[in-house]
């Protein structure tokens, strides 16, 4: 059996473990669905043109970044916590197969969730895009889930498992309401507006607003920056600490 | 004759946390073929010695050598971890994967070790294959463990108190388990604070109390310096008296209670009672493992000081 044998089944039994808790699935999949339904959807502000379409964007965001933050965090916590972490560091299986297998995990999810919105808006919502503009949304999204991840594994690394789910929801809902993910950015208060820029999620929706011609009207390459700095700083601040804590060589 | 190859060695091991010495000047070599068990009370640095062999956490001062490789701070190297297996105090699996998924996992890790089938059987879990870790008994999870730090077919396996909270029968299984990898020729190092696990296993025992070695030697040598027992009692017979008791080895004396160091209890009560009916408080006691060890590297310094003495 060769290494890339490893970080098949690593990803394969991540999936299907987390699939196998209805705690994080159900959650997961359905919040995005039902508040994209409600507030994207159904109760559209009248005479709002175009609303279902600019929700569907931020709904997407928040989508993509709860089970990205939530699977890193919780699972990582409680995989500490329980020493099967430990056990896979003293295996001879690659550690990056075990960060990878997550990282796939949350990429279905993401992707799954992608496809469920935008089935959504299509049908329900009657949300017309061009072919490239849905491939471009997916995509961005998708690429998006990076540092959300990261987030994740930032919290799973340093948190218990008991403390981990709550910091997630207290990082995660506030987050997502300050970067104009629920309520359009506009619509906030100046303050706030102008703190949205500290959220990588705020970044993220607008680029995919960027695609609708809905965004603020800041420059593309600043958001991107703002978004690759993000990741590069969380991914140095991961690799350190989990350098320090799993010794692996 | 040919040397026996040193799977592992340690020199002047020693870890502090804050101010306390947790592990200080262990010495230890394991060679090839050979079960050493490391015998000592909860708190004792058991744990943190395993940890610090397996680069879980990093000793602040002497050498490791695993497999004739000297190791430098924290983690080991991937193919150093292929030939070692580890079976630790606190180690769950996921939940939610099945016995055979777990196994399916561990055998992918080991390309020359055993095949996902093949743990599966070592666990002696067949019938429990499709079932979720999460579902398993204590004993169960125990077998599962074991199975899995077996994987890789490992030169040299770790086993943290490996019979902790298992049944009676489950834990004569396990070593008759232990007893065939022995056999096969496995060097094995594992912790236990029951005197009787390291006796059945072990080749040689290593006592460890507060992070010293305080007594090494085969079950043998050990059992022998544990067999006596504490015989208390208020009597009318004078010390010389009480120590030309059958067995009696020591005294000590608390105004009227009196304690007998006896290495054939039985005669020695025996004769107590006979030689005076006015004994009362009779107690017999065993001598806690811990505590006769103690006893006994504290004496063996005492003879060696006298011997001292003597020659000077």
């Amino acid at each position: 059996m060769s290494t890339l044998t490893i970080y098949q089944k690593e990803a394969w039994y991540d999936l299907i473990s987390v699939w196998r808790t209805p705690g994080f699935v159900l959650p997961a999949l359905t919040f995005p669905v039902v508040f994209y339904l409600f507030f994207g959807v159904l109760f559209s502000p009248s005479g709002a043109a175009g609303h279902a379409a600019y929700m569907l964007v931020t709904y997407s965001c928040f989508g993509i970044m709860g089970p990205a933050m939530f699977n890193f965090a919780m699972n990582i916590a409680s995989d500490r916590a329980q020493g099967w972490l430990t056990l896979k560091r003293l295996s001879p299986m690659p550690v990056s197969a075990y960060l990878l297998a997550k990282m796939i995990t949350s990429l279905v999810f993401a992707l799954l969730i992608i496809v469920l919105l935008f089935s959504i808006a299509a049908t329900v919502g009657e949300v017309r895009l061009y072919h490239s503009q849905w491939l471009s949304l997916a995509l961005i999204m998708l690429l998006g889930t990076l540092p959300f991840a990261l987030i994740g594994l930032l919290l799973g690394l340093t948190l218990t498992d008991k403390a981990a789910p709550g910091v997630v929801n207290l990082l995660y809902l506030p987050m997502a309401f300050l970067s104009g993910l629920w309520l359009p950015i506009h619509l906030l208060p100046q303050f706030l507006q102008q703190l949205a820029w500290l959220w990588p999620s705020y970044h993220l929706s607008q680029l995919g607003l960027k695609l609708l011609a809905r965004d603020q009207g800041y420059p593309l390459e600043l958001h991107l920056l703002i978004l690759v700095l993000t990741t590069a700083v969380l991914t140095i601040l991961s690799l350190l600490i989990f350098r320090r804590f799993a010794g692996v060589k | 004759m040919k040397q026996a190859k040193t799977l592992l060695q340690l020199k002047k091991l020693t870890k502090r946390f804050a101010d306390k010495t947790v592990l200080n000047n262990i010495d230890l070599t394991v060679t090839q073929g050979e079960i050493l068990a490391i015998l000592g009370p909860n708190g004792a640095g058991k744990t943190t010695l395993i940890s610090a062999m397996l680069g879980l956490t990093a000793a602040d001062s002497g050498d490791i050598y695993l497999l004739g490789q000297l190791q430098q701070g924290t983690g080991r190297s991937s193919a150093l971890r292929a030939q070692l297996g580890v079976m630790l105090q606190i180690g769950s699996l996921s939940a939610n994967l099945t016995v055979a998924e777990q196994c399916d996992l561990f055998a992918s890790y080991y390309p020359a070790g055993y095949s996902a089938p093949e743990l599966v059987t070592l666990a002696g879990l067949n019938t429990e294959a499709g079932q979720r870790f999460g579902r398993l008994s204590g004993g169960q999870k125990q077998r599962l463990l074991f199975a899995l730090a077996l994987a890789g077919k490992p030169d040299l396996l770790f086993l943290d108190e490996p019979t902790l909270g298992m049944d009676v029968e489950a834990r004569r299984k396990l070593w008759q388990r232990i007893d065939q990898l022995r056999q096969q020729g496995t060097s094995i190092v594992l912790t236990t604070h029951y005197l009787e696990e390291a006796e059945q296993l072990a080749d040689r025992i290593m006592v460890l109390h507060q992070g010293k070695f305080i007594a090494s030697g085969s079950p043998g040598e050990l059992k022998a310096l544990t067999r006596y027992k504490l015989v208390q009692c208020c009597s009318a017979l004078n010390d010389a008296a009480l120590l030309a008791l059958p067995g009696v080895l020591q005294l000590s004396r608390q105004q009227d209670v009196v304690t007998l160091h006896s290495s054939h209890v039985e005669q020695t009560v025996l004769a107590l009672l006979s030689r005076d009916n006015t004994v009362s408080q009779l107690e017999v006691r065993q001598v806690a493992l811990e505590q006769a060890f103690l006893q006994l590297t504290a004496s063996s310094a005492e003879h060696s000081n006298t011997l001292g003495e003597q020659a000077a």
